[in-house]
Protein backbone atom coordinates (compact mmCIF):
# COMPACT_ATOMS: atom_id res chain seq x y z
CA UNK A 1 0.00 0.00 0.00
CA UNK A 2 2.80 2.80 0.76
CA UNK A 3 4.41 1.89 -2.32
CA UNK A 4 1.42 2.89 -3.88
CA UNK A 5 0.83 5.46 -2.25
CA UNK A 6 4.55 6.54 -3.43
CA UNK A 7 3.71 5.68 -7.18
CA UNK A 8 0.87 7.73 -7.35
CA UNK A 9 2.18 10.83 -5.57
CA UNK A 10 5.40 10.52 -7.77
CA UNK A 11 2.40 10.80 -10.71
CA UNK A 12 0.84 13.85 -9.64
CA UNK A 13 3.32 16.60 -9.44
CA UNK A 14 1.73 18.37 -12.17
CA UNK A 15 -1.87 19.91 -11.57
CA UNK A 16 -3.56 18.60 -14.93
CA UNK A 17 -7.05 19.85 -16.09
CA UNK A 18 -7.54 16.46 -16.83
CA UNK A 19 -7.33 15.17 -13.87
CA UNK A 20 -9.67 17.91 -12.02
CA UNK A 21 -12.36 16.24 -14.60
CA UNK A 22 -12.05 13.48 -12.93
CA UNK A 23 -12.62 14.35 -9.56
CA UNK A 24 -15.46 16.10 -10.74
CA UNK A 25 -16.54 12.98 -12.56
CA UNK A 26 -16.42 11.06 -9.40
CA UNK A 27 -17.87 13.76 -7.50
CA UNK A 28 -20.76 11.25 -6.52
CA UNK A 29 -18.59 8.89 -4.94
CA UNK A 30 -16.68 11.59 -3.18
CA UNK A 31 -20.08 12.89 -1.45
CA UNK A 32 -21.33 9.60 -1.06
CA UNK A 33 -18.21 9.29 1.34
CA UNK A 34 -18.79 12.59 2.46
CA UNK A 35 -22.29 11.91 3.83
CA UNK A 36 -21.09 8.52 5.59
CA UNK A 37 -18.69 10.82 7.11
CA UNK A 38 -20.46 13.05 8.44
CA UNK A 39 -23.09 10.65 10.17
CA UNK A 40 -19.98 9.10 11.75
CA UNK A 41 -19.38 12.62 13.27
CA UNK A 42 -22.70 13.56 14.44
CA UNK A 43 -23.33 9.90 15.78
CA UNK A 44 -19.94 9.75 17.73
CA UNK A 45 -20.64 13.39 18.73
CA UNK A 46 -24.23 12.39 19.44
CA UNK A 47 -23.16 9.54 21.52
CA UNK A 48 -19.99 11.23 23.27
CA UNK A 49 -22.91 13.57 24.58
CA UNK A 50 -24.72 11.23 25.70
CA UNK A 51 -22.06 9.64 27.60
CA UNK A 52 -19.99 12.22 27.86
CA UNK A 53 -22.43 15.23 29.40
CA UNK A 54 -23.05 12.95 32.77
CA UNK A 55 -19.72 11.95 33.01
CA UNK A 56 -18.77 14.90 33.63
CA UNK A 57 -21.17 15.80 36.05
CA UNK A 58 -20.21 12.76 37.65
CA UNK A 59 -16.82 13.63 37.82
CA UNK A 60 -18.18 17.20 39.88
CA UNK A 61 -20.90 15.92 41.93
CA UNK A 62 -20.73 12.14 42.08
CA UNK A 63 -19.93 9.87 45.17
CA UNK A 64 -16.28 9.22 45.67
CA UNK A 65 -16.40 5.67 44.00
CA UNK A 66 -18.81 6.43 40.86
CA UNK A 67 -16.17 9.57 40.32
CA UNK A 68 -13.26 6.78 40.71
CA UNK A 69 -14.86 4.55 37.95
CA UNK A 70 -15.96 7.19 35.58
CA UNK A 71 -12.48 8.97 36.10
CA UNK A 72 -10.68 5.50 35.53
CA UNK A 73 -12.57 4.66 32.02
CA UNK A 74 -11.62 8.45 30.60
CA UNK A 75 -8.10 8.35 31.41
CA UNK A 76 -8.16 4.74 29.75
CA UNK A 77 -9.74 6.02 26.76
CA UNK A 78 -7.85 8.92 26.26
CA UNK A 79 -4.68 7.17 26.74
CA UNK A 80 -5.34 4.96 23.86
CA UNK A 81 -4.86 5.55 20.51
CA UNK A 82 -7.95 5.34 18.35
CA UNK A 83 -6.79 3.35 15.98
CA UNK A 84 -6.39 0.59 18.92
CA UNK A 85 -9.82 1.62 20.10
CA UNK A 86 -11.17 0.43 16.86
CA UNK A 87 -8.99 -2.76 16.77
CA UNK A 88 -10.37 -3.81 19.87
CA UNK A 89 -14.02 -3.19 18.75
CA UNK A 90 -13.45 -4.73 15.57
CA UNK A 91 -11.30 -7.85 15.97
CA UNK A 92 -11.80 -8.28 20.08
CA UNK A 93 -15.14 -7.54 20.55
CA UNK A 94 -16.94 -8.19 17.61
CA UNK A 95 -20.19 -6.35 18.10
CA UNK A 96 -21.04 -5.18 15.22
CA UNK A 97 -19.88 -4.04 11.52
CA UNK A 98 -17.27 -1.47 10.72
CA UNK A 99 -19.44 1.34 11.02
CA UNK A 100 -20.81 0.56 14.50
CA UNK A 101 -17.41 -0.12 15.40
CA UNK A 102 -16.50 3.11 14.50
CA UNK A 103 -19.60 4.89 16.26
CA UNK A 104 -18.88 3.25 19.31
CA UNK A 105 -15.27 4.08 19.36
CA UNK A 106 -15.57 7.25 18.48
CA UNK A 107 -18.17 8.01 20.19
CA UNK A 108 -16.52 6.69 23.56
CA UNK A 109 -13.26 8.29 22.97
CA UNK A 110 -15.59 12.10 22.31
CA UNK A 111 -17.17 11.17 25.20
CA UNK A 112 -13.73 10.67 27.79
CA UNK A 113 -13.09 14.03 26.36
CA UNK A 114 -16.39 15.59 26.60
CA UNK A 115 -16.26 15.08 30.00
CA UNK A 116 -13.16 16.75 30.71
CA UNK A 117 -15.02 19.57 28.74
CA UNK A 118 -18.12 19.72 30.88
CA UNK A 119 -16.56 19.18 34.10
CA UNK A 120 -14.44 22.22 33.43
CA UNK A 121 -17.40 24.34 33.01
CA UNK A 122 -19.35 22.74 35.66
CA UNK A 123 -16.45 23.74 37.46
CA UNK A 124 -16.40 27.25 36.42
CA UNK A 125 -19.95 27.80 37.74
CA UNK A 126 -19.13 29.65 40.96
CA UNK A 127 -20.09 28.04 44.59
CA UNK A 128 -22.68 31.34 44.77
CA UNK A 129 -24.83 29.77 42.18
CA UNK A 130 -25.69 26.54 43.77
CA UNK A 131 -26.41 28.66 47.39
CA UNK A 132 -28.58 30.86 45.76
CA UNK A 133 -30.29 27.55 43.80
CA UNK A 134 -30.21 25.72 47.56
CA UNK A 135 -31.30 29.18 49.32
CA UNK A 136 -35.01 29.09 47.54
CA UNK A 137 -35.24 25.57 48.22
CA UNK A 138 -34.03 23.75 45.36
CA UNK A 139 -32.67 20.26 46.17
CA UNK A 140 -29.38 19.72 44.99
CA UNK A 141 -30.64 18.17 41.77
CA UNK A 142 -32.82 20.79 40.73
CA UNK A 143 -29.78 23.32 41.13
CA UNK A 144 -27.47 21.35 39.11
CA UNK A 145 -30.78 20.60 36.75
CA UNK A 146 -31.94 24.35 36.53
CA UNK A 147 -28.97 26.51 37.14
CA UNK A 148 -25.55 24.72 36.93
CA UNK A 149 -25.97 22.65 33.75
CA UNK A 150 -27.48 25.80 31.87
CA UNK A 151 -24.73 28.27 33.04
CA UNK A 152 -22.62 25.48 32.10
CA UNK A 153 -23.45 24.53 28.54
CA UNK A 154 -23.24 27.54 27.47
CA UNK A 155 -19.44 27.85 28.90
CA UNK A 156 -18.91 24.53 26.78
CA UNK A 157 -19.77 25.38 23.06
CA UNK A 158 -16.25 26.37 22.70
CA UNK A 159 -14.35 23.56 23.64
CA UNK A 160 -17.08 21.23 22.16
CA UNK A 161 -16.39 23.11 19.00
CA UNK A 162 -12.78 22.07 19.32
CA UNK A 163 -14.14 18.75 20.14
CA UNK A 164 -16.49 18.40 17.15
CA UNK A 165 -13.76 19.13 14.64
CA UNK A 166 -11.57 16.51 15.85
CA UNK A 167 -14.15 13.86 15.91
CA UNK A 168 -14.88 14.89 12.45
CA UNK A 169 -11.04 14.66 11.26
CA UNK A 170 -10.31 11.44 13.21
CA UNK A 171 -13.28 9.60 11.18
CA UNK A 172 -11.00 9.44 8.92
CA UNK A 173 -8.91 6.76 10.74
CA UNK A 174 -12.06 4.36 10.07
CA UNK A 175 -10.64 3.38 7.01
CA UNK A 176 -8.24 1.56 8.43
CA UNK A 177 -11.28 -0.95 9.73
CA UNK A 178 -12.98 -0.53 5.78
CA UNK A 179 -15.59 2.17 6.80
CA UNK A 180 -16.55 3.63 3.59
CA UNK A 181 -15.87 7.48 4.59
CA UNK A 182 -14.44 10.10 2.67
CA UNK A 183 -11.19 9.21 2.39
CA UNK A 184 -11.42 5.36 2.26
CA UNK A 185 -13.54 6.40 -1.24
CA UNK A 186 -10.73 9.28 -2.19
CA UNK A 187 -8.12 6.85 -1.85
CA UNK A 188 -9.81 4.21 -3.93
CA UNK A 189 -10.37 7.04 -6.54
CA UNK A 190 -6.58 8.01 -7.19
CA UNK A 191 -5.98 4.03 -7.13
CA UNK A 192 -7.79 4.07 -9.93
CA UNK A 193 -6.49 7.12 -11.29
CA UNK A 194 -2.78 7.66 -9.84
CA UNK A 195 -1.96 10.89 -11.70
CA UNK A 196 -5.06 12.68 -10.00
CA UNK A 197 -3.23 11.93 -6.24
CA UNK A 198 -3.49 15.54 -5.69
CA UNK A 199 -6.58 16.70 -7.06
CA UNK A 200 -8.33 13.84 -5.07
CA UNK A 201 -6.72 14.81 -2.01
CA UNK A 202 -7.03 18.70 -2.62
CA UNK A 203 -10.68 18.14 -2.84
CA UNK A 204 -11.48 15.51 -0.11
CA UNK A 205 -9.45 18.63 2.18
CA UNK A 206 -11.78 21.02 1.03
CA UNK A 207 -14.85 19.17 2.08
CA UNK A 208 -13.49 18.45 5.50
CA UNK A 209 -12.51 22.32 5.81
CA UNK A 210 -16.27 22.73 4.23
CA UNK A 211 -17.72 20.63 7.05
CA UNK A 212 -15.02 22.14 9.60
CA UNK A 213 -16.17 25.87 8.93
CA UNK A 214 -20.21 25.17 8.76
CA UNK A 215 -19.87 22.97 11.95
CA UNK A 216 -17.99 25.98 14.00
CA UNK A 217 -20.22 28.59 12.63
CA UNK A 218 -23.00 26.66 13.65
CA UNK A 219 -22.36 26.05 16.96
CA UNK A 220 -20.73 29.77 17.07
CA UNK A 221 -24.65 31.26 15.86
CA UNK A 222 -25.77 28.77 19.00
CA UNK A 223 -23.79 30.38 21.29
CA UNK A 224 -24.67 34.10 20.27
CA UNK A 225 -28.17 33.03 20.29
CA UNK A 226 -28.24 31.37 23.83
CA UNK A 227 -25.14 33.89 25.25
CA UNK A 228 -26.24 35.95 28.19
CA UNK A 229 -24.95 39.59 29.33
CA UNK A 230 -21.96 38.42 31.23
CA UNK A 231 -20.12 40.88 33.93
CA UNK A 232 -17.30 41.07 31.26
CA UNK A 233 -19.60 41.97 28.25
CA UNK A 234 -21.38 45.01 29.71
CA UNK B 1 -46.78 30.94 71.87
CA UNK B 2 -43.75 29.70 70.41
CA UNK B 3 -41.26 32.30 68.83
CA UNK B 4 -40.89 32.52 65.21
CA UNK B 5 -36.90 31.38 65.52
CA UNK B 6 -35.52 29.98 68.46
CA UNK B 7 -31.92 29.21 68.64
CA UNK B 8 -30.84 27.28 72.03
CA UNK B 9 -26.94 27.36 72.55
CA UNK B 10 -25.93 26.67 69.06
CA UNK B 11 -22.15 25.28 68.87
CA UNK B 12 -20.21 24.88 65.55
CA UNK B 13 -16.54 24.60 65.26
CA UNK B 14 -14.88 23.98 62.22
CA UNK B 15 -11.86 21.75 63.05
CA UNK B 16 -10.56 23.14 66.41
CA UNK B 17 -12.04 26.71 65.48
CA UNK B 18 -14.94 27.26 67.63
CA UNK B 19 -17.00 29.70 65.31
CA UNK B 20 -20.34 29.45 67.53
CA UNK B 21 -20.28 29.02 71.42
CA UNK B 22 -23.50 28.56 72.67
CA UNK B 23 -25.24 31.08 70.88
CA UNK B 24 -29.20 31.53 72.08
CA UNK B 25 -31.40 34.18 70.94
CA UNK B 26 -35.50 34.10 70.37
CA UNK B 27 -37.06 36.16 67.67
CA UNK B 28 -40.91 36.79 67.57
CA UNK B 29 -42.95 37.58 64.21
CA UNK B 30 -42.06 40.77 62.98
CA UNK B 31 -39.09 41.45 64.82
CA UNK B 32 -36.07 42.97 62.82
CA UNK B 33 -32.80 41.70 64.60
CA UNK B 34 -29.60 43.19 63.83
CA UNK B 35 -26.08 41.27 64.25
CA UNK B 36 -23.08 42.99 64.48
CA UNK B 37 -19.78 41.92 65.57
CA UNK B 38 -16.11 41.74 64.12
CA UNK B 39 -15.25 39.84 61.31
CA UNK B 40 -14.60 36.07 61.88
CA UNK B 41 -17.03 36.81 64.78
CA UNK B 42 -19.09 33.87 63.29
CA UNK B 43 -22.64 36.14 61.83
CA UNK B 44 -22.76 34.48 58.63
CA UNK B 45 -22.08 30.98 60.29
CA UNK B 46 -25.11 32.01 62.37
CA UNK B 47 -27.35 32.93 59.68
CA UNK B 48 -25.97 29.56 57.53
CA UNK B 49 -27.22 27.54 60.37
CA UNK B 50 -30.59 28.96 60.57
CA UNK B 51 -31.69 27.69 56.85
CA UNK B 52 -29.02 24.69 57.39
CA UNK B 53 -26.43 26.04 54.47
CA UNK B 54 -24.39 24.71 57.58
CA UNK B 55 -24.95 22.26 60.42
CA UNK B 56 -24.75 22.73 63.62
CA UNK B 57 -22.61 20.55 66.01
CA UNK B 58 -24.62 21.02 69.38
CA UNK B 59 -28.04 22.76 70.09
CA UNK B 60 -31.61 23.34 68.20
CA UNK B 61 -33.04 25.71 66.18
CA UNK B 62 -36.36 25.42 66.20
CA UNK B 63 -38.79 27.71 63.08
CA UNK B 64 -42.28 28.03 64.46
CA UNK B 65 -41.98 25.37 66.89
CA UNK B 66 -40.49 22.59 64.44
CA UNK B 67 -36.88 21.92 65.36
CA UNK B 68 -35.19 22.52 62.23
CA UNK B 69 -32.01 20.70 63.16
CA UNK B 70 -34.01 17.43 63.46
CA UNK B 71 -32.33 14.82 61.30
CA UNK B 72 -35.41 14.39 59.47
CA UNK B 73 -36.14 17.69 58.31
CA UNK B 74 -36.81 18.51 54.95
CA UNK B 75 -34.28 21.08 54.68
CA UNK B 76 -35.58 22.18 50.87
CA UNK B 77 -38.98 22.58 52.97
CA UNK B 78 -37.46 24.81 55.59
CA UNK B 79 -35.56 27.10 52.81
CA UNK B 80 -39.11 27.88 51.14
CA UNK B 81 -39.87 29.12 54.90
CA UNK B 82 -36.42 31.13 55.36
CA UNK B 83 -35.19 33.09 52.45
CA UNK B 84 -31.86 34.25 51.93
CA UNK B 85 -29.84 37.79 50.59
CA UNK B 86 -26.39 37.28 50.16
CA UNK B 87 -23.47 39.57 50.33
CA UNK B 88 -22.40 38.81 46.21
CA UNK B 89 -26.40 38.90 45.72
CA UNK B 90 -26.01 34.92 44.13
CA UNK B 91 -28.64 35.86 41.32
CA UNK B 92 -28.95 33.22 38.92
CA UNK B 93 -26.57 34.36 36.25
CA UNK B 94 -28.47 33.03 33.06
CA UNK B 95 -31.68 34.15 34.06
CA UNK B 96 -33.44 38.14 33.62
CA UNK B 97 -34.37 39.65 37.04
CA UNK B 98 -37.84 38.01 36.29
CA UNK B 99 -36.27 34.52 35.68
CA UNK B 100 -34.46 34.89 38.43
CA UNK B 101 -37.74 35.89 40.80
CA UNK B 102 -39.98 32.88 38.95
CA UNK B 103 -37.11 30.09 38.93
CA UNK B 104 -38.27 29.20 42.95
CA UNK B 105 -41.37 29.73 41.86
CA UNK B 106 -41.90 27.55 38.79
CA UNK B 107 -39.65 24.72 39.88
CA UNK B 108 -39.92 24.60 43.89
CA UNK B 109 -43.72 25.68 44.47
CA UNK B 110 -44.33 24.13 41.35
CA UNK B 111 -46.45 27.04 39.66
CA UNK B 112 -47.84 27.59 36.25
CA UNK B 113 -45.69 30.23 33.80
CA UNK B 114 -48.50 32.87 33.69
CA UNK B 115 -49.20 32.82 37.36
CA UNK B 116 -45.07 33.12 38.22
CA UNK B 117 -44.84 35.35 36.12
CA UNK B 118 -47.22 37.69 37.64
CA UNK B 119 -46.30 36.97 41.32
CA UNK B 120 -43.05 38.07 40.31
CA UNK B 121 -44.02 41.07 39.10
CA UNK B 122 -45.57 41.70 41.93
CA UNK B 123 -41.96 41.21 43.80
CA UNK B 124 -40.35 43.04 41.81
CA UNK B 125 -42.80 46.31 41.71
CA UNK B 126 -42.03 45.73 45.28
CA UNK B 127 -38.46 46.30 45.16
CA UNK B 128 -39.31 49.16 42.56
CA UNK B 129 -37.61 46.97 39.28
CA UNK B 130 -40.91 46.54 37.25
CA UNK B 131 -39.35 48.15 34.96
CA UNK B 132 -35.82 46.11 34.36
CA UNK B 133 -37.89 42.51 34.78
CA UNK B 134 -35.74 41.66 31.69
CA UNK B 135 -32.43 42.65 32.05
CA UNK B 136 -30.00 40.47 33.33
CA UNK B 137 -27.77 40.62 36.26
CA UNK B 138 -24.95 41.44 34.87
CA UNK B 139 -27.07 44.29 33.48
CA UNK B 140 -27.97 45.85 36.17
CA UNK B 141 -26.17 48.07 39.05
CA UNK B 142 -25.24 46.56 42.48
CA UNK B 143 -27.75 48.08 43.95
CA UNK B 144 -30.45 46.94 41.04
CA UNK B 145 -28.89 43.34 42.15
CA UNK B 146 -29.43 42.91 44.97
CA UNK B 147 -33.35 44.17 45.01
CA UNK B 148 -33.65 41.86 42.35
CA UNK B 149 -32.25 39.14 45.49
CA UNK B 150 -34.48 40.45 47.80
CA UNK B 151 -37.41 40.04 45.78
CA UNK B 152 -36.37 36.38 44.79
CA UNK B 153 -35.86 35.76 48.39
CA UNK B 154 -39.63 37.42 49.05
CA UNK B 155 -41.23 35.46 46.12
CA UNK B 156 -41.11 32.29 48.44
CA UNK B 157 -43.32 33.77 50.42
CA UNK B 158 -40.94 33.09 53.49
CA UNK B 159 -41.53 33.29 57.49
CA UNK B 160 -38.14 34.71 57.84
CA UNK B 161 -35.30 36.45 55.86
CA UNK B 162 -31.82 36.35 56.27
CA UNK B 163 -30.01 39.03 55.15
CA UNK B 164 -25.88 38.57 55.23
CA UNK B 165 -24.46 41.80 54.72
CA UNK B 166 -26.37 42.58 51.56
CA UNK B 167 -24.77 46.01 51.32
CA UNK B 168 -21.25 45.49 52.12
CA UNK B 169 -20.82 44.43 48.59
CA UNK B 170 -22.06 48.16 47.53
CA UNK B 171 -20.70 51.57 46.17
CA UNK B 172 -21.76 53.61 48.73
CA UNK B 173 -23.90 55.29 46.82
CA UNK B 174 -25.84 52.58 46.33
CA UNK B 175 -26.13 51.37 49.58
CA UNK B 176 -28.93 53.78 50.54
CA UNK B 177 -31.25 52.05 47.78
CA UNK B 178 -31.37 48.69 49.51
CA UNK B 179 -31.37 49.60 53.32
CA UNK B 180 -34.94 51.78 51.94
CA UNK B 181 -36.57 48.47 50.57
CA UNK B 182 -35.35 46.51 53.85
CA UNK B 183 -37.26 49.08 55.53
CA UNK B 184 -39.95 48.57 53.72
CA UNK B 185 -40.08 45.29 54.41
CA UNK B 186 -39.30 46.05 58.02
CA UNK B 187 -42.50 48.25 58.13
CA UNK B 188 -44.76 45.69 56.52
CA UNK B 189 -44.31 42.80 59.30
CA UNK B 190 -41.76 41.03 57.87
CA UNK B 191 -38.94 39.23 60.31
CA UNK B 192 -35.81 39.83 59.45
CA UNK B 193 -32.70 38.66 60.97
CA UNK B 194 -30.04 40.57 59.64
CA UNK B 195 -25.94 40.90 59.49
CA UNK B 196 -24.88 44.52 58.80
CA UNK B 197 -22.70 47.65 59.41
CA UNK B 198 -25.56 49.78 58.20
CA UNK B 199 -25.68 51.44 61.76
CA UNK B 200 -28.06 54.07 60.78
CA UNK B 201 -30.55 51.22 59.78
CA UNK B 202 -29.88 49.37 62.88
CA UNK B 203 -30.52 52.07 64.44
CA UNK B 204 -33.79 52.93 62.98
CA UNK B 205 -35.40 49.88 62.22
CA UNK B 206 -34.17 47.05 64.20
CA UNK B 207 -36.08 45.75 67.32
CA UNK B 208 -33.43 44.16 68.27
CA UNK B 209 -29.33 44.01 67.99
CA UNK B 210 -26.73 41.46 69.20
CA UNK B 211 -23.09 41.82 69.57
CA UNK B 212 -21.42 38.71 68.96
CA UNK B 213 -17.81 38.51 69.13
CA UNK B 214 -15.52 35.41 69.39
CA UNK B 215 -18.90 33.37 68.84
CA UNK B 216 -20.66 34.18 71.73
CA UNK B 217 -23.11 36.82 72.31
CA UNK B 218 -21.54 40.09 74.38
CA UNK B 219 -24.89 41.69 74.34
CA UNK B 220 -28.13 41.60 73.22
CA UNK B 221 -31.26 44.50 73.51
CA UNK B 222 -32.79 47.32 71.85
CA UNK B 223 -30.54 49.55 69.05
CA UNK B 224 -30.71 52.57 71.66
CA UNK B 225 -29.43 50.72 74.58
CA UNK B 226 -26.38 49.00 72.75
CA UNK B 227 -25.32 52.77 70.73
CA UNK B 228 -26.19 54.98 73.88
CA UNK B 229 -26.21 53.06 77.68
CA UNK B 230 -24.31 50.15 76.81
CA UNK B 231 -22.51 48.82 79.83
CA UNK B 232 -19.80 46.70 78.30
CA UNK B 233 -16.63 48.36 77.09
CA UNK B 234 -16.29 45.36 73.94
CA UNK B 235 -19.97 46.71 72.62
CA UNK B 236 -19.20 50.38 73.08
CA UNK B 237 -15.56 50.15 71.39
CA UNK B 238 -16.67 48.09 68.44
CA UNK B 239 -19.83 50.08 68.05
CA UNK B 240 -17.96 53.51 67.92
CA UNK B 241 -15.32 52.03 65.26
CA UNK B 242 -17.79 50.74 62.95
CA UNK B 243 -20.34 54.01 63.01
CA UNK B 244 -17.10 55.83 62.93
CA UNK B 245 -16.53 54.05 59.28
CA UNK B 246 -19.70 53.13 58.18
CA UNK B 247 -21.59 55.45 60.75
CA UNK B 248 -24.02 58.05 58.83
CA UNK B 249 -23.68 56.26 54.98
CA UNK B 250 -27.31 57.45 54.89
CA UNK B 251 -29.77 59.86 56.04
N1 LIG C 1 -16.64 26.60 55.50
C1 LIG C 1 -15.72 26.93 56.43
N2 LIG C 1 -14.66 26.15 56.68
C2 LIG C 1 -13.74 26.48 57.61
N3 LIG C 1 -13.79 27.59 58.35
C3 LIG C 1 -14.82 28.42 58.15
C4 LIG C 1 -15.84 28.15 57.18
N4 LIG C 1 -16.74 29.15 57.21
C5 LIG C 1 -16.30 30.01 58.14
N5 LIG C 1 -15.15 29.59 58.71
C6 LIG C 1 -14.41 30.28 59.78
O1 LIG C 1 -15.28 30.56 60.82
C7 LIG C 1 -15.03 31.84 61.36
C8 LIG C 1 -16.31 32.65 61.36
O2 LIG C 1 -16.67 32.90 60.02
P1 LIG C 1 -17.95 33.72 59.60
O3 LIG C 1 -17.96 33.77 58.12
O4 LIG C 1 -19.15 33.19 60.28
O5 LIG C 1 -17.58 35.14 60.22
P2 LIG C 1 -18.29 36.52 59.98
O6 LIG C 1 -18.61 37.06 61.32
O7 LIG C 1 -19.41 36.38 59.03
O8 LIG C 1 -17.13 37.38 59.35
P3 LIG C 1 -17.18 38.51 58.22
O9 LIG C 1 -17.59 39.78 58.89
O10 LIG C 1 -15.78 38.59 57.74
O11 LIG C 1 -18.14 38.08 57.15
C9 LIG C 1 -13.94 32.44 60.54
O12 LIG C 1 -12.74 32.34 61.27
C10 LIG C 1 -13.88 31.61 59.31
O13 LIG C 1 -12.56 31.48 58.86
MG1 LIG D 1 -19.76 37.02 57.05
Amino acid sequence: MLQALADASFGAVVLQSGDWGFVFENADYLLEGTLTTVLLTVASVLLGFLVGFPAGVVEVYGGRVLRAIVGTAGVVLRGTPILVIFFFGYFVFRFGGAFETAIVGLGLRSAAYQSQIFRGSIQSVSEGQMEGARSVGMSKLEAIRWVVVPQALRRSIPGFQNEMTIVLKDTSIAYAIGVAELLTLSRELFIQETTAVMEVFLFASAIYFVLTFTTNRGLDYLGQYYGIPTEESV
Amino acid sequence: MNPLLRLDSVYKSYGDEEVLRGVSLDMEVGDVEVVVGPSGSGKSTLLRCVNRLTEIDDGDIYLDGDRVTAPDTDVNELRRDVGMVFQDFNLFAHKTALGNVTLGLRRVRGMGKVEAREKAMEHLDQVGLGDQADSYPAELSGGQKQRVGIARALAMDPKLILFDEPTSALDPELIGEVTEVMRDLASGGMTMLVVTHEMTFAREAASTMTFLDQGEIVERGPPEQLFDRSERKRTREFLSRITARHGDAQP
